[in-house]
């Protein structure tokens, strides 16, 4: 078992509380200090309705993004899985990841949006499949609003006639969800709705 | 001689023959470096592992302990030797399609998986610069005199050594002449700092006393340079990055965190040397450990007492701060607190306020703006720190508080200083003497105040007092 803060390398006191046992909650993987450096996005906050983002990109996400996404610290999936869980779990949704390049996953090694959901063991189907490789961040934001489709629906996908939510990691401008909720409203999706882990 | 005729003749081959790369030879030479992360093209190195000139070895290796029960899987990082179980982890890798393990503890260095590889110069070594210049117009104190003569016979001898040199006692221009006498025999030199401050502190001084050397500061964030130098100023950290690459090292500062407290930066400094050399080492508070490391290798010696101006070493003074944490959480700053700091800004003195924690220096910095806005603070992750720092001794910026990070390598002219809670466990005795060494360092302002604000007088300060007395009282030898 883990005994070291995932972020900061200090002991970790593990004890385990009455809120893991009651609630099943997993045991937390960073110290009370590295978690109190996150900012949840409150729900006057949220930039539009159907989009629920769940932290501000402040310099302690901006750091743990870093490290998780461009140092490639697989570990760190886990990291906001309480709060992930407590959003998705009960969501009786089609859950759809934004999905990556294969060539990307393969130079990053793992599916970083895939990974936070299975850290929390909540089942998604990939509907969805990405036909460029660059990368949104690079490009300014008229280019992103301007730019092409980017996505694609999979072939053979089968739309339940379900609610749909996307899973990114962050949301910016919302073109990229924009672009993927088209798709799925295309194929026959009766709504699409959002979740990121950060609100940029 | 036929095969580069050939070659020659069909231009579509670009001929590459037996010759390295100079370019590349130069960078990787003593380095053990990740090879996705080498700034050459894939295609080069991969030119050089064919010609034998580049040696690979996986990053992770896999140790398989068998024991009357249990099997259970070990590993060792082949950059950082990191092998606490802790610090790796087992995921399903999609570019292999397999499982792959990675070391979390140099992460920050570019990840190192069982499936990357690491790389290693084994071909033709550099040609080394004959032509160095020693420009140093200074002059030593007998007693700098003497260790720099010390030192020197210690490398001739191949011997381990410690100078044990008071803060401001100019251990750094100690150093200046074995560096020469090394470059002129081809050596190739590292001196390594646990600390990032004291290489930005440092590498511009070597610089400029060897202007026709290439010089290399080496720390998190420094930019790769491709080319080959003879000396390398780097934190301990970086020496992950070399193997078997220096004749001699100095590690200076060993005494700081976190070189005590992490043996794989030991490790480090003792894979990046040559396998045969002794390690040098200069510190103003050395540990009983290191003390008696060097006698037990019966190494050389060095101890200087005094300050290279000669005054004393400044005794701090002791102010109690009743509750001074309740104080500034509850918004308020304790009074002589604040009288010091006014009395520093009404006599135009740059100041620093050292704090246990980040946190109490949080809570302390928008108390501290009401006095006095052109205040900032500085922490280890704060990345305008150097920035910071520069501006207090251009009198840009009235006084920093910080946390032990400004503890050593810094100088400041005419500061003063203050520790706020004293007492507290981070201030240990080495670190009070090192805070109280950024004081009186300057020839022109050779004295200045020293003040512990505490809740209690702990041992450790008891000690730090006792020891700067000893000092400042230790006889005067003739030399
Ligand atoms: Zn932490
Ligand atoms: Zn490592
Ligand atoms: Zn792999």
């Amino acid at each position: 078992m883990n005994t070291i803060c995932y972020l900061c390398s200090k002991p970790l006191k593990s004890r385990l509380t009455w809120k893991q046992l009651i609630m099943y909650e997993q045991q937390a993987v960073i110290c009370s200090t590295c978690d109190s450096k996150f900012e949840l996005v409150k729900p006057e906050e949220q930039k539009s309705p159907d989009i629920q983002a769940l932290f501000h990109y402040n310099e302690a996400m901006k750091d743990f993004l870093h490290q998780y996404k461009f140092f490639k610290d697989i570990v760190l999936k886990d990291v906001f899985r309480s709060e992930i869980a407590k959003a998705l779990k009960n969501a009786d949704a089609v859950i759809v990841p934004i999905p990556m390049h294969p060539e990307k996953i393969k130079t990053r090694t793992f599916a970083h949006i895939d990974e936070l959901l299975k850290a929390v063991g909540i089942p998604y189907t990939h509907l969805l499949e990405k036909i460029t490789i660059e990368s949104q961040s690079s490009k300014s934001k008229m280019e992103r609003e301007q730019s092409a489709q980017l996505f694609q629906l999979k072939p053979n996908s089968i739309i339940e006639n379900r609610p749909h939510i996307l899973i990114d990691d962050i949301v910016t401008t919302g073109t990229t969800l924009k672009h993927a909720k088209a798709i799925l409203i295309a194929a026959g999706a009766p709504s699409v709705k959002a979740f990121t882990l950060i609100q940029g | 001689m036929r095969k580069r005729l050939f070659k020659q003749r069909t231009k579509t081959y670009r001929y590459i023959g037996n010759l390295e790369n100079p370019s590349l030879r130069d960078f990787l030479a003593g380095r053990i470096w990740l090879r996705e992360h080498s700034p050459f093209s894939e295609e080069l190195i991969t030119q050089h592992i064919q010609l034998g000139y580049i040696a690979t070895l996986p990053g992770v290796k896999k140790i398989s302990k068998m024991n009357s029960r249990f099997k259970r899987m070990n590993y060792i990082c082949n950059r950082c030797a990191n092998n606490n179980p802790n610090l790796f982890v087992t995921y399903y890798c999609a570019a292999c399609e397999q499982t792959c393990v990675y070391c979390r503890h140099c992460i920050s260095m570019g990840r190192v998986s069982s499936c990357s590889d690491l790389i290693k110069w084994v071909g033709p070594t550099p040609r080394k610069a004959a032509n160095h210049l020693f420009s140093w117009t200074g002059t030593f104190t007998p007693y700098q005199q003497k260790a720099s003569k010390e030192l020197i016979e210690s490398i001739n001898a191949n011997r381990a050594h410690l100078i044990h040199a008071v803060c401001g006692a100019g251990k750094t221009e100690i150093l200046f002449p074995a560096i020469y006498e090394c470059l002129k025999e081809g050596k190739r030199i590292a001196v390594a700092t646990p600390r990032t401050d004291v290489v930005l502190e440092l590498a511009p001084r070597i610089q400029q006393v060897f202007p026709k050397t290439k010089t290399q500061a080496l720390y998190g964030g420094a930019d790769v340079e491709k080319n080959y130098a003879p000396i390398i100023i780097a934190t301990t950290h970086q020496l992950y990055r070399f193997e078997d690459a220096f004749d001699t090292i100095i590690v200076d500062e060993a005494d700081a965190f976190p070189y005590t407290h992490d043996e794989t930066l030991q490790q480090a400094v003792t894979k990046a040397k040559k396998s045969d050399v002794p390690i040098m080492y200069v510190t103003a508070t050395p540990s009983e450990k290191l003390i008696y490391q060097i006698k037990k290798l019966q190494g050389g010696y060095s101890f200087i007492p005094r300050r290279y101006h000669g005054h004393p070493l400044p005794v701090p003074r002791y102010e109690s701060l009743w509750r001074y944490t309740k104080q500034i959480e509850s918004t308020r700053l304790p009074k002589k607190l604040v009288q010091w700091t006014k009395k520093q800004l009404q006599e135009n003195k740059p100041f620093l306020i050292f704090f246990p924690t980040i946190a109490l220096m949080e809570k302390a910095i928008p108390l501290f703006h009401q006095l006095e806005p052109n205040i900032q603070a500085v922490h280890a992750e704060d990345p305008n720190r150097k920035e910071k720092v520069l501006e207090l001794r251009a009198k840009k910026v009235r006084g920093l508080l910080t946390t032990t990070i400004l503890e050593r390598g810094i100088t400041i002219p005419n500061v003063q200083v203050a520790v706020v809670g004293a007492e507290s466990g981070i201030f240990t005795s080495s670190a009070l003497i090192q805070i109280g060494g950024r004081v009186g360092r300057s020839f022109d302002c050779p004295t200045g105040d020293l003040v512990f604000f505490h809740h209690g007088i702990s041992v450790e300060m008891d000690r730090a007092t006792k020891e700067i007395k000893r000092l400042n009282n230790t006889e005067l030898t003739t030399i």
